[in-house]
């Protein structure tokens, strides 16, 4: 299973290599690799549909509980079949399809790796792993969305759908943490058999909003839907693979993954139930308001992820199963649907139904297999696209509650369903012969064919045998769902009940709706203004506001104005220093004036009075000159408490200094005066309460002093041990001579930078 | 006697005076760069092992015993700061052959490259509070000089506000150095941490860690002290720039983690709520000036602050987890942030310029280097399978198991936002076309002279891909230094021995 | 700043000399009365500093002979060099080394690896500052 997984991102990487060696071949070669698959998986089948569920682990992380480990069941395995299965014609087609695209080889790269994340994703078995792996889809999804990068609005919106969804999956990660914490374990396999315990911890809520922000946004459920239909500016396969059977799938996978663990509690039923039925009403409505063949596609994927979770949501063993059979019917028309797509941009260049009509003649067999797969999405019997639907209406009418608010929606969204797959299936090929931009030559190549051919086929396979699914398949899955087997079965005729009624209702009214789809739409244009306070709009304002306030914040912090960052840092310096010393009630030391002699008084004067000089002096060479004096003072304390080394170590450096000071300060400008006093006096305010905190800090210290010092040890061994009578010197360059070693480098490198700003630039101009 | 815990210091110490007495070869020089650094490496990988095997190795300098003389110290924090070191030392000193310019090589570079990794393994190493103040200085000098290297205006500017706050910096950290020995007499961090864990007056110990809190967090590029980051980060050679985002601010973050775990665990709600909320801030200013720039390097700048954030916060939240985290988000953010550096100045020589509105098409002409940008760059922001992401989820499932939900939804938002300043500059310097008007002056980087600067890139890019895909044995190094850091006595008895 | 005054310059010819071997008489006194290899080093290179004063560059440099940058990275090479013979006894680095013998004339004489350390701190702090002060006062021509 790892090698299977594994071996998708390996063979991506040199896909480009087989693509050049291949050169048109490329995409059946390569599609070999998803066949392979495909039949791996088929070999779980039996074991799967009789009710086994297969865990497979490899080490990772074992330290932070990450292992690659594998669950195989019903669900995991009917999102694998599909993975792979629909994975082959992507490939093959977009080995056609992109045939003149300069950049294919890097194309199979990308869907590959995609592809192996996906199955990654609906295989893993540890929480991590499948974050991983669900991370690495949002990645590789931007990357495919926006793969004609030069194209100012790719770029746009592969970064709209990475933001939503990256953004969900975040908070997705916050959420699996938390259900690891509260399940006891990384392992989803032991988990969902821990619902209970999961249900009743203190965390389930917060957890459950967290793994349902990032379950919403990756199956763009409303408000996060606006992502999806923007993610049209990928490339077609790109298109047919990621809303048929993939990326927006996975939110809804995670959903049925999880409804052991999460489901069965009303706030899961109402939130899914209500998300999921609002969602699949909007999708299904602004397919049937748009015209943009994609556009009408991915509205309508936007329908099937809310049916999807409403399904979910609702929970009765009807509904997880009506839930896995729509699934797969959705997955087949609408891959089908796409490719299908692609052939009309293809072979007509018509990227709008508007463009189209009459086009039957000149495509028979694409239109063939567009009716087919256009009457699944219409749940037309017997297609098994109707035996999902039904299955659906009788779901939604047995609903623990909500019943009526969820059938309303699930009514509405049949007959508008109805009128979109006219449009779909209907529009483009009967009616009068359109001009489209390109006049389609021939049929489109077998590789593009082959994927509509066989989805929509099995579409109809399924519908008339619809054993052949839930025996397979469909049955564990929904299983899997349920955390308990399934007694229920899929059936085409159920005989004349109320879903049947509605269906037959639906089919006239949407009939009727499509023959008057131009009146209807116009009708209907307030929406696109209503749309303007959309959710997108939402998202830009947001992003806009994300510029705005990063460059108010950087304004204000990142001013430029060095004195600002001086005072704020002091400022903060005194500030933790005062609370700190308040909040703890440290006992302020207590100064001995008494103990002052007269010269160390004489010495403070001089001191404070160079201070004082050097502050407020308007000359550059008085304040040196103040500086100077204050440094030989400093020298008189040294030597006063017997340091003469210090002192004529302070004495020779201060005089060297001055010298220096000196020497540049002919280069410098006079002072200017560029602070108000106001600011002056601030300042003056800020120094001195930082001073003076510092001061009392140093005396409340002294009083404090609790062990004896390390200095005695130097006093006693310096000659004993260091054969040298002056202490000062012994410490610099034995007992601490590594200080004295960094110190003299610091002197070296100070040299080394200041002969480079001195002639570097001289040297440069030169 | 176990040299290996001396030799990362007096390597690059040696090479670095070497290659001023050979100051007039170019050849000299460069020869020096690189052997000098290898030896670090390989000197650095030494220590790892031995401090992995015993835990701490110490030596006392000059065999004056602790806490009279100076020792050095390596526990498993430091060995891995030092081979980190190690490792971007390294890199630099190879990009550096095609990247740094004759000018540069003549004016000093290299001495200073060597002295700046012997001050920040110094600091790494040393076990005494003032040697540490002076390896301070060594790294102040070293990078100031390395600044200005160049000569230009804007690194002039740059350099002041530099030199001026950390100078600040230094200052409050003597002052701190100095109230620390005033109170118990001692300046051996091991020995200041055993008399300290006996006081029990602790008011004036805490006021003196907010001391200690302002030094090492004006180092660190911590919330609100961060404003020379930003100001310089952008001006000297790109090599440079890398070599300081990798290195610099780690240095202060070391140096929290060490006084914070060693020394000042007296009033740990108190110190370590401030740090929280000091991580909060400095992830959210930093993550959001970068998304307020559109230069490359200043918004790469921007970034290490925010992500110093992440490693505060792995310190403040001060679970097993949570210093785990930290630990593994510094040897990846360490990593991936030099690589993204290198990467900048590939592109300068491409384009001429750091301008993101300026460049483009680059994944047109030259995928392999689209390739290479976006593994350090999704790595940083956090996505998987790469270091970055499993750095971020300890520090995220600390948070989240210590109940610090408001610091978690804080670093999350970050993530995602850290994510949209990568895709600004993968969509504008990689995916855009080249725009028009503006001369796109392609220079051929793939041969010739400029192929040094591909090696380290590559060696960067792969070693970010390995902790992802096998980031088990970082992760054991971070635990035991995890464990290392929450039970000080083990530092102190394989200084002072077993105390009585 | 070119200060050709008769007693400057005078004072620095004479001068020049003497305060160089006072210096490297503090150096070698240093380990046991006041003075040491950096205030030996001070002295020194404030004396040449005296003599540029009362010169020009082109003589100060003429006094060192060399490049100050090479006293300086000499003295830096001594130093590190003068804390590593310990090591091959098995010792720390920066482990004091002391030879100590009678010679004619001189008497007793301790010579240690501590001295020569000594002696790479004056010439670095030699070399750094005429490095700095030479460029500094070159730069203003």
């Amino acid at each position: 299973m790892l090698y299977a997984i594994l071996s998708i991102f390996l063979v991506a990487a040199v896909a480009p290599v087989v693509h050049r060696l291949t050169g048109r071949a490329s995409g059946w070669v390569l599609g070999l690799l998803p066949a392979a698959l495909f039949v791996y998986f088929l070999s779980f089948l039996p074991a799967v549909s009789s009710g086994e569920s297969i865990v497979l682990v490899w080490p990772w992380m074992p330290g932070l509980d990450i292992q690659l480990s594998f669950l195989v069941d019903g669900l995991s395995l009917l999102f694998a079949l599909l993975v792979s299965g629909i994975g082959f014609f992507i490939v093959t087609y977009a080995g056609r399809y992109l045939q003149a695209h300069r950049d294919l080889g890097r194309f199979y790269v990308i869907i590959l790796a995609f592809m192996g994340s996906m199955l990654g994703l609906v295989l893993a078995d540890n929480l991590i792993a499948l974050f991983v792996f669900w991370e690495l889809t949002s990645i590789t999804s931007y990357l495919l969305i926006g793969y004609n990068h030069e194209d100012k609005d790719a770029r746009k919106y592969a970064l709209q759908g990475l933001f939503v969804t990256v953004g969900g999956g975040l908070a997705l990660l916050a959420g699996i943490i938390m259900l690891a914490m509260a399940g006891g374990s990384w392992e989803l396999s032991e988990i969902l058999n821990n619902g209970d315990v999961v249900r009743e911890h203190a965390l389930y809520l917060p957890l459950l909003l967290l793994i349902l922000l990032g379950a919403f946004t990756k199956s763009a459920q409303v408000p996060f839907h606006f992502w999806l239909p923007r993610a049209m500016a990928a490339p077609t396969p790109v298109s047919a693979y990621l809303h048929s059977a993939t990326m927006v799938k996975a939110g809804v996978y995670l959903l049925a993954r999880l409804n052991p663990s999460l489901g069965g509690t009303d706030i899961w039923f109402t939130t899914l139930a209500l998300f999921g039925a609002v969602t699949m009403f909007t999708g299904v409505f602004l397919a049937f308001r748009s015209t943009g063949v994609k556009k009408v596609l991915a509205y309508s994927t936007v329908m099937a992820l809310g049916t999807l979770t409403m399904l979910i949501g609702v929970g009765t063993e009807t509904a997880l199963l009506a839930a896995m059979a729509f699934l797969l019917a959705h997955s087949l028309y609408k891959g089908a649907l796409f490719m299908v797509a692609g052939i009309l941009d293809h072979e007509a260049g018509a990227k709008d139904f508007l463009q189209t009509g009459g086009l039957r003649s000149a495509l028979p067999v694409t239109a063939a297999f567009a009716i087919l797969a256009a009457l699944s999405l219409g749940g037309v019997i017997p297609l098994f696209g109707f035996v999902a639907k039904e299955l659906m209406l009788e779901a939604v009418l047995d609903a623990p509650g909500l019943v009526g608010i969820l059938s309303l929606f699930a009514v509405l969204t049949a007959i508008l369903g109805v009128a979109v797959a006219a449009i779909v299936g209907i529009r483009p090929w009967f009616g009068a012969r359109a001009d489209t931009p390109k006049t389609p030559q021939h049929e489109a190549p077998v590789a593009m064919l082959a994927g509509p051919a066989v989805l929509a086929s099995l579409g109809l396979i399924f519908g008339l045998g619809p054993g052949l699914a839930d025996q397979g398949l469909i049955n564990a899955a929904a299983a899997s769902v349920q955390g308990a087997p399934v007694d229920g079965y899929l059936a085409l005729w159920h005989g004349i009940n109320l879903p049947l009624a509605i269906s037959a209702f639906s089919l006239v009214a949407g009939g009727l709706l499509y023959w008057r789809w131009e009146q209807a739409r116009r009708a209907l244009a307030w929406v696109d203004r209503a749309a303007e306070y959309g959710p997108e709009k939402g998202y830009f304002k947001m992003m806009d506001g994300l510029v705005w306030i990063s460059e108010w914040q950087t304004r204000v912090l990142q001013n430029g104005y060095l004195r600002y960052y001086v005072i704020v840092t002091v400022a903060m310096t005194a500030g933790l220093v005062g609370v700190t010393a308040q909040l703890f009630e440290v006992s302020v030391g207590t100064l001995h004036f008494e103990r002052l002699q007269i010269h160390e008084m004489a010495i403070i004067a001089i001191l404070v009075a160079s201070m004082l000089f050097a502050v407020l002096t308007r000359s550059r060479l008085g304040a040196v000159a103040a500086l100077g004096s204050l440094g030989f003072t400093v020298a008189l304390v040294y030597v006063l408490y017997s340091a003469a080394d210090v002192g004529i170590t302070q004495v020779l450096v201060e005089t060297l200094t001055v010298i220096l000071l000196v020497l540049v300060l002919f280069r410098l400008p006079g002072f200017l005066n560029l602070s108000s006093s106001a600011l002056r006096v601030r300042d003056a305010g800020i120094a001195l309460v930082t001073g003076g905190m510092i001061t009392l800090l140093i005396l409340s210290t002294l009083d404090a002093r609790l062990f004896p010092s390390i200095s005695q040890y130097f006093i006693e061994e310096s000659e004993p041990s260091g054969y040298g009578r002056n202490i000062v010197n012994v410490v610099l360059v034995d007992f601490r001579a590594l200080d004295t070693l960094g110190e003299i480098f610091v002197l070296a490198l100070a040299a080394i930078g200041v002969y480079a700003m001195l002639r570097f630039r001289a040297e440069d101009r030169r | 006697m176990n040299m290996s815990v001396a030799l990362p210091v007096i390597l690059p110490l040696f090479f670095g005076a070497l290659s001023v007495m050979f100051w007039r070869s170019h050849f000299a020089q460069r020869s020096l760069g690189v052997l000098g650094t290898g030896a670090m490496l390989l000197a650095t990988i030494w220590l790892l092992m031995e401090t992995w095997e015993h835990g701490h190795v110490v030596m006392e300098m000059g065999s004056w015993p602790a806490p009279f003389g100076i020792v050095l110290v390596s526990d498993m924090l430091a060995a891995i700061m030092v081979v980190l070191t190690g490792i971007i030392g390294f890199a630099t000193a190879i990009y550096s052959l095609s990247g740094i310019g004759k000018m540069s090589e003549k004016f000093g570079y290299y001495p200073l490259l060597h002295l700046l990794l012997a001050g920040v393994n110094g600091a790494f190493l040393t076990g005494d509070i003032f040697n540490l103040y002076v390896w301070f200085e060594v790294m102040l000098v070293a990078s100031f000089a390395l600044l200005i290297l160049g000569g230009e205006r804007s690194q002039m500017e740059g350099a002041i506000k530099y030199v001026t706050l950390n100078l600040l910096s230094s200052m409050i950290f003597l002052t701190a150095i100095g109230l620390t020995y005033g109170l118990t007499g001692t300046l051996n961090m091991a020995d200041i941490g055993a008399k300290l864990a006996t006081v029990e007056d602790t008011g004036l110990v805490t006021v003196i860690a907010m001391l200690y809190l302002v030094a090492f967090g004006v180092k660190a590029a911590a919330f609100p002290f961060f404003f020379w980051l930003p100001a310089s980060y952008h001006t000297p050679k790109v090599a440079v720039s890398a070599l300081f985002a990798g290195l610099l601010t780690k240095v202060g973050v070391y140096a929290l983690f060490r006084v914070f775990t060693l020394i000042f665990n007296q009033e740990v709600d108190y110190t370590h709520e401030i740090l929280l909320w000091v991580a909060a801030g400095t992830m959210l200013t930093g993550v959001l000036g970068a998304a307020a720039h559109y230069e490359f390097r200043r918004i790469l700048s921007f970034h290490i602050i925010s992500q110093i954030g992440y490693m505060i916060m792995g310190l403040a939240l001060f679970t097993p987890l949570a210093l785990v985290g930290g630990v593994f988000y510094i040897m990846h953010h360490i990593i991936v942030k030099a690589n993204l550096f290198l990467i900048s100045g590939i592109t300068f020589v491409m384009k001429g310029t750091h301008e993101l509105r300026q460049m483009g098409g680059i994944y047109r002409t030259n995928p392999i280097l689209g390739v290479l940008f976006l593994i350090p760059a999704l790595s940083l922001a956090g996505m998987p399978p790469l270091s970055g992401f499993f750095a971020k989820f300890i520090i995220i499932r600390a948070g989240i198991e210590a109940e610090a939900y408001w610091v978690v939804a804080v670093a999350l938002v970050v993530g995602l936002l850290t994510l949209y300043s990568m895709i600004k500059i993968w969509a504008e310097v990689f995916w855009k076309a080249q725009p028009e008007g503006v001369e796109g002056e392609i220079h051929d980087v793939s041969s010739g002279p400029m192929i040094w600067m591909w090696i380290p890139v590559i060696m960067l890019a792969m070693m970010t891909i390995a902790i992802g895909l096998y980031g088990e044995p970082i992760y054991q190094m971070a635990l035991m230094s995890a464990e290392q850091l929450l039970d000080p006595s083990q530092y102190i008895e394989a200084v002072l021995g077993v105390q009585e | 700043m070119n200060m050709h005054s008769l007693i400057l310059r005078t004072a620095g010819h004479f001068l020049l000399p003497l305060l160089l071997l006072f210096s490297v008489f503090l150096l070698l006194r240093g380990h046991d009365e006041p003075g040491g290899g950096f205030i030996g080093g001070l002295v020194a290179a404030a004396a040449i500093v005296l003599y540029l004063f009362s010169m020009d560059t082109e003589s100060a440099r003429k006094v060192l002979r060399v490049d100050p940058r090479d006293v300086l990275g000499a003295g830096m090479v001594l130093a590190v060099l003068s804390t590593i013979p310990g090591v091959f006894l098995g010792q720390p680095f920066f482990t004091a080394q002391w030879w100590e013998f009678t010679a004619p004339v001189f008497g007793d004489i301790k010579l240690s690896t501590v001295l020569i350390f000594d002696i790479g701190v004056y010439l670095v702090v030699i070399g750094s500052v005429l490095t700095i002060m030479l460029n500094l006062a070159e730069a203003e021509d």
